[in-house]
């Protein structure tokens, strides 16, 4: 029994961990990645993502405890099954404090996308890749 | 069956309305991707980068030089000549003629098929190889190609000049032409090109049997559902489906609006290729009259910014032999069809699927597009759904405006 409280307690925290990440964007689209305890929250503009239209990402990167904010972030998006990417390439800028805004994506066709957030190497700290699996109809 | 279990499947049937014969029990997935081709027609189009686009006068000045032959070099070739407005704005042949002389007869195929310019508006690229990323700056090259119209800029503004009505309808429409003598072109081939731009946005294809069938679902009224054609209603299942078609012929135009290998031949001539879409970026990003060039117009304060696409387009290695996905509205009127005109008619298209070679196709990965082996119906059925698409001649587009006083 105390050990499922403790899982309890442990997804709990977890729980408030995600919601900590982003809370600036809006809550009904936010969406997350993590790898290796850093985290990554992002929401589409226009919202909900739309299908065959360029939308952007506001994008939120929440690093690891005693880490620093990365200074730049690379965001692309592929299928996986049908192993081809988007027909555009995105664009990045970072308005400090983690935040960051991507342009010029498109998803041009229903299925599964995967969104890929690449983090370089910085301070001692491996170069990073976060991602997230996204169904589109 | 337990004796609960077949009261209550009794209650059910008792319950629920019946579903009328004639309409195939679509699924929630179905009935989705069905309602997602629709609704039509959409809110009006804008040509991007043309602050004229959607202004009454800009519209008529565009439709009187659409069908003005004298813009052309021998004066014998108008817009309409090849975009046929009879025709679905085609011209019914596979491959448009151009002249093998300049100002002489249209003697010559081009390497290309001329494509529709119903719903072009709804469009985010034009060209079968997109190398356009405005209707008006699509509308400068027929203009100006010596294999096609061959126009001269002088000639043109003397043209303009000297007509009434086209003098006045200008005047409305940009104000005052260019001082005589005025060397620079883009001053008048950019603001007419941008009429033109203005009146082609305004043409769209009219509701088809296939809207009243997918609003009929949206209200679940059943019944008016019914009423289209069984075999047009077989045809979309596998459209949406096993087919695989409404992958990129998506949403109410039936195209993503990028661009597809079919694994269609793509040598223009013995021993030249066609490079499709790769040709086409290069030549969009080469293009002084694309959205990041001087003379396109900032779009309206709040709205969003139709240069994002030419800004973040990419060029990669497999758009080589991609051409543009066509939209599906008013297909059967848009014969031949791919970018050569390669295929005579909507069934040879269909047999193009129904057997198509995936060594051909150079995809990677998991293939989109498979062989469809149709049994029975299914070729039949197939066409029915792409005949329904059709709702006949837009006449509404082609009202000639009132005389300009």
């Amino acid at each position: 029994m105390r050990r499922g409280v403790t899982a309890l307690a442990g997804l709990l925290a977890g729980a408030a961990v995600q919601a900590a990440c982003g809370d600036s964007l809006s809550a009904a689209h936010r969406l997350l990645a993590e790898a290796d305890g850093v985290q990554l929250a992002f929401a589409p503009r226009p919202a909900p993502l739309p299908l065959g239209r360029q939308f952007a990402l506001d994008i939120v990167v929440c690093p690891a405890a005693g880490q620093p904010q990365p200074a730049t972030l690379a965001v692309d998006a592929d299928m996986p099954a049908h192993r081809h990417g988007m027909n555009y390439r995105t664009t990045v800028t970072a308005l400090g404090d983690g935040r960051f805004r991507a342009e010029g994506l498109m998803f041009h066709m229903a299925g599964r996308w995967r969104l890929l957030f690449d983090l370089p190497a910085a301070n001692g700290q491996p170069a990073r890749r976060l991602s997230r699996e996204i169904d589109l109809r | 069956m337990s004796l609960r279990r077949w009261l209550a499947t009794a209650l059910l049937g008792l319950a629920a309305p019946a579903v009328p014969a004639a309409l195939l029990d679509f699924s929630d997935d179905e009935r989705a991707r069905i309602l997602s081709h629709g609704p039509w027609p959409p809110a009006p189009a804008r040509d991007p980068g043309n602050a004229q686009s959607g202004r009454p006068a800009a519209v008529a000045l565009g439709r009187a030089l659409f069908f003005e032959p004298r813009l052309s070099a021998g004066g014998t070739l108008a817009c309409a000549s090849c975009h046929v407005p009879q025709r679905g704005f085609t011209d019914g042949r596979p491959r448009a003629l151009g002249r093998s002389q300049p100002g002489g007869a249209a003697d010559t195929p081009l390497d290309r098929h001329t494509p529709t310019l119903l719903n072009a508006g709804q469009q985010r690229w034009w060209g079968w190889d997109g190398a356009f990323d405005s209707l008006w700056s699509q509308a400068l090259q027929p203009l100006l190609h010596p294999q096609e119209m061959g126009a001269d800029p002088a000639r043109i503004t003397r043209l303009l000049r000297s007509d009434a009505q086209l003098d006045c309808r200008w005047r409305r429409t940009h104000g005052a032409l260019p001082p005589e003598g005025r060397t620079d072109p883009q001053a008048v081939l950019v603001p007419l090109a941008k009429a033109l731009g203005a009146y082609v946005a305004t043409l769209q294809s009219r509701r088809t049997a296939f809207d009243q069938f997918r609003d009929a679902l949206a209200r679940g009224d059943r019944v008016a559902a019914a009423r289209y054609p069984l075999a047009a209603q077989r045809g979309l299942r596998i459209f949406i489906g096993r087919g695989n078609c409404s992958t990129c012929h998506a949403g109410p135009l039936f195209s993503n609006d990028e661009f597809g290998d079919i694994g269609a031949l793509f040598f223009s001539r013995p021993g030249v290729v066609d490079p499709g879409r790769h040709g086409g970026i290069t030549a969009l990003l080469a293009n002084r009259h694309n959205l990041l060039g001087p003379w396109a117009d900032a779009p309206a304060a709040g709205t969003e910014d139709p240069a994002l696409k030419t800004r973040h387009v990419l060029a990669q290695h497999r758009n080589f032999g991609e051409f543009k996905v066509p939209g599906l509205r008013h297909v059967a009127q848009t014969a031949p069809y791919f970018h050569d005109g390669q295929k005579a008619t909507l069934a040879d298209v269909v047999d193009h699927y129904d057997t198509l070679s995936p060594d051909r196709l150079h995809a990677d990965g998991e293939q989109i597009l498979k062989p469809l082996q149709l049994r029975g119906t299914e070729r039949a059925d197939l066409l029915a759904f792409l005949h329904s698409l059709d709702g006949g001649a837009t006449a509404a587009s082609l009202q000639p405006p009132a005389p300009c006083r």
